[in-house]
């Protein structure tokens, strides 16, 4: 390889057939003489600019779009020289950071010399140790493309935002359930809202049998397992079920409020009792409808009842996983659009309580296709105000632009798949951690099952890792009609 | 078939290269495919009256011979030619082609006559003192061993055909260094005794009628049709072997020098023609088969670096930009030794 071009951080480097370079690939410009070395991504490969190839590719089809049949009588063996000139490629390259003294600064601001400067590929454990891709809470996430392991720290997800996204099939969930497990194993603390109802077996291993995750995965299915009593909640987070969920306006809140201080004086905070005192209270006609409305909808929910005993309790949960470690799966399938709001709006609501109580240190949230039940103040909170209290949110989600732009500049970590649409990689590209080219080159060429993780989690080298397989009873597949036939 | 020369070819090839190791070379990209020098013609006449011609279509073999040299870089001695023929013949509709080559030449002043006698003698049998008497220049070198190539090339096809119509690249003058007179007209007997025509093209000429290009002077007849031209006497020991013509095959202001063996009766030259218009493409009045010819032993840009990674690899050969003086002096205004 030979050092060509330098443009700002953009390397262009020559490459010949015998060494095989892909998208991807690290390499190492090693400058003796300076003492310094630059680490370069691959981004893209190209056909070198070599002079006379059109000539060459037009005079092999003179006879009507048909090859000349002929015999090449070459002694001195030249054709392979040049078959070699013709085929060599044009690697792009990112510079990500230059060695010096065996430390690494973000700098590509020196010029290595192009003659004497040596070219090798990086191998990604030099390049995971030199980058101290390393720490004392493993977390395997795959085989990179050398046959190493790409190991993360567990910690660097820890206070952070993340991204999982890619289209779909192409293994967003199965990281997310490799990163959730990794984490609960752990002991952390984590909520997933289950859109599809794919992680509730994660306690099973792929053939049915309990595995070490069994007694830690808690599902909570609302209307199901998973009701709550008026009694257990506390006013503010049902006030924001109704105002964010349900769209009760301010004076009608207003009015709620005094109903719900009046029963609690009573001790009489049932939604039998709650019916009835709107029913009865002494308001304007319209507030009254509007409150019922949306009593009704609590009722309809399911989620509320008035039966305390035999019921989940969100915090008892918590404080178990808080011990030993925990995922609260959230199973939000089969769950109207309007009762998952509902229910994320009092998961989120009470998450945030015992946070605040100090009651959980923090909290892992896993949120697939949040834009289904997320409400729009909430993306801001999660990503500002939340942190604050301990909630660390990983997206998941095969539409990107559903995520707002904000989010993706403030993400710590994204785990993308294979993107082929150039919108949705336009989208992705704006998070502030990477850069675009990177983003737009690599991520259209990923296979399925292969993720570039960007961000902290590979102290902002973008690597390619090939997720590795869980053994887990899987449920993301997607049920199809002609599955039983040949 | 006789392969002493390109047997001797690979040997003085490489015998050369030997001679050559771990120097260094300046590279030189100026292509020296230059036109073969008209040979100074005398009281030329063209006659305006058109030869109309009508293609015949009974099949026979068309082939084409073309050779190239190119100075592939200087060493401090000397300098790297390289040479490359190609034949193409069409047969069954369908065009084949034969290339040989490259071969790679270290030419100096030292060893030029060994290396040109040499590949002389492996063709003619005794080397023609009288050729290289003519003071062979080390430039001239790469065009006198293409050329001695290209002669050998003629020479096989013209034995190996049959009835058939071979083309050739030029003129059929002899006389010159690189064309001695038996030579060439060794090769001619040798096609007719085969049944075969020479026809010749040249590209580019220089014979004028009235201060006007053979080839410009045009009458605005419907092609195919040729001119013909009389009284050219060229200056001993030149001769012509074969009749000139001014031949436009197709629409378009295209016309060549077409030179025919002479030896044929007037009717046996048209009929030549008439053959070639019957069984190969023509475009732009040239023949496919000698266009193919002409691409296919042509160095491109990209094989000149092969060959040049070539002779840096296996000969440790060191590739070194001397700075190029036109360049040096005159800046933007140095346009390099072709230009000067």
């Amino acid at each position: 390889m030979k050092l060509y071009k330098k443009e700002g951080n953009i390397l262009q480097i020559l490459s010949f057939p015998n060494e095989t370079v892909e998208k991807g690939d690290y390499l190492l410009v090693e400058d003796a003489d300076a003492g310094k070395a630059l680490i370069a991504q691959v981004i893209d490969v190209q056909f070198a600019s070599i002079p006379g190839v059109l000539e060459e590719l037009l005079r092999s089809l003179p006879d009507g779009g048909e090859l000349i049949q002929g015999e090449d009588f070459d002694p001195l063996e030249i054709a392979p020289h040049i078959t070699y000139i013709q085929d060599a490629s044009l690697l792009i390259c990112k510079i990500r950071a230059t060695v010096e003294n065996e430390s690494l600064s973000p700098s590509s601001s020196w010029l290595p010399s192009r003659s004497q400067s040596t070219i090798r590929k990086l191998s990604i454990p030099t390049l995971l140790k030199l980058a101290k891709v390393d720490g004392k809470l493993p977390i395997v996430l795959g085989g990179t493309k050398d046959s190493s392991l790409l190991t993360i720290d567990a910690s660097s997800l820890d206070g952070r935002l993340n991204i999982i996204t890619g289209k779909k099939e192409t293994g967003k969930s199965h990281l997310s359930k490799l990163l959730m497990l990794n984490m609960v194993g752990y002991k952390a603390t984590v909520v997933v809202f289950d859109l599809n109802g794919e992680y509730h077996s994660l306690g099973m291993t792929s053939d049915g049998k309990r595995n070490a995750y069994h007694d830690k995965i808690h599902v909570l299915t609302p209307s199901q397992n998973f009701k709550v009593a008026l009694k257990q909640v506390n006013l503010h987070v049902l006030l924001g079920i109704l105002i964010h969920a349900l769209h009760l306006p301010g004076t009608s809140a207003r009015e709620f409020r005094r109903i719900w201080q009046a029963l609690k004086e009573r001790d009489m905070l049932s939604l039998h009792e709650l019916g009835e005192a709107i029913r009865n209270w002494n308001c304007n006609q319209h507030v009254r409808d509007a409150l019922f409305s949306r009593y009704h909808a609590l009722v309809n929910s399911g989620f509320f009842t008035d039966e305390t005993g035999g019921i989940t309790l969100l915090e008892e949960y918590l404080l178990k996983a808080r011990e030993q470690g925990g995922a609260i799966i959230v199973n939000l399938r089969n769950t109207s659009a309007i009762d998952r709001q509902i229910v994320v709006e009092y998961v989120l609501g009470k998450l945030v309580e015992q946070l605040t109580n100090w009651k959980l240190k923090a909290a892992f949230l896993f949120a697939e296709e949040a834009h289904l039940y997320l409400r729009e103040t909430y993306w801001d909170d999660i990503v500002t105000r939340m942190r604050h209290f301990g909630i660390f949110t990983t997206f998941i989600t095969n539409q990107p632009d559903t995520i707002r732009e904000n989010i993706y500049r403030q993400a710590d970590n994204i785990f993308l798949f294979n993107f082929t649409n150039e919108h949705d990689l336009e989208v992705v590209s704006r998070a502030a951690r990477v850069d675009a080219e990177t983003v737009k080159s690599i991520a259209r060429d990923l296979a399925p099952h292969h993720c570039l993780a960007l961000g902290r989690v590979v102290r902002d080298f973008p690597m390619v890792v090939k997720v590795k397989a869980l053994d887990v009873k899987t449920m993301g597949e997607t049920r199809l009609f002609f599955e039983d036939v040949d | 078939m006789d392969t002493a020369l390109p047997q001797r070819f690979i040997e003085q090839s490489l015998h050369s290269l030997k001679a050559v190791q771990n120097q260094t070379i300046q590279l030189n990209q100026q292509s020296l495919q230059q036109p073969n020098p008209e040979t100074q013609m005398h009281t030329l006449q063209l006659n305006h009256k058109p030869i109309f011609l009508k293609p015949i279509c009974q099949e026979i073999v068309v082939a084409a011979v073309d050779t190239s040299s190119m100075r592939i870089g200087e060493t401090s001695t000397g300098m790297l030619i390289a040479v490359r023929g190609a034949t193409v013949w069409k047969q069954n509709k369908r065009y084949r082609y034969m290339r040989l080559g490259p071969f790679i030449f270290h030419a100096t002043e030292e060893n030029k006559r060994e290396l040109y006698t040499t590949l002389q003698t492996a063709y003619f049998n005794t080397p023609h003192e009288h050729t290289f008497n003519s003071q062979i220049n080390l430039i001239q070198m790469p065009t006198r061993i293409a050329s001695l190539l290209e002669k050998w090339l003629q020479a096989m096809l013209t034995k190996t055909l049959v009835n058939s119509l071979i083309l050739f690249d030029g003129s059929l003058t002899a006389g010159t260094a690189e064309t001695p007179t038996h030579l060439m007209k060794e090769i001619l007997n040798t096609a007719r005794k085969k049944g075969n025509t020479v026809l010749a093209f040249s590209k580019m000429t220089s014979l004028r009628v009235n201060g006007h290009l053979i080839t410009d002077a045009l009458p605005s007849h419907k092609p195919p049709y040729m001119l013909e031209t009389a009284g050219l006497k060229p200056k001993p020991p030149i001769v012509l072997l074969g009749d000139v013509y001014v031949a436009r095959l197709t629409h378009g202001n295209y016309a060549f020098r077409l030179d025919i063996d002479r030896e044929f009766a007037y009717e046996q030259k048209i009929e030549a023609v008439e053959k070639l218009l019957g069984n190969d493409l023509l475009s732009q009045s040239y023949p496919e088969t000698l266009r193919l010819a002409h691409i296919l032993c042509t160095f491109t840009a990209n094989e000149v670096i092969a060959m040049q990674h070539y002779t840096a690899r296996r000969y440790g050969l060191k590739i070194v930009n001397r700075p190029d003086m036109h360049r040096l002096l005159f800046g933007p205004f140095g346009k390099g030794d072709m230009n000067a």
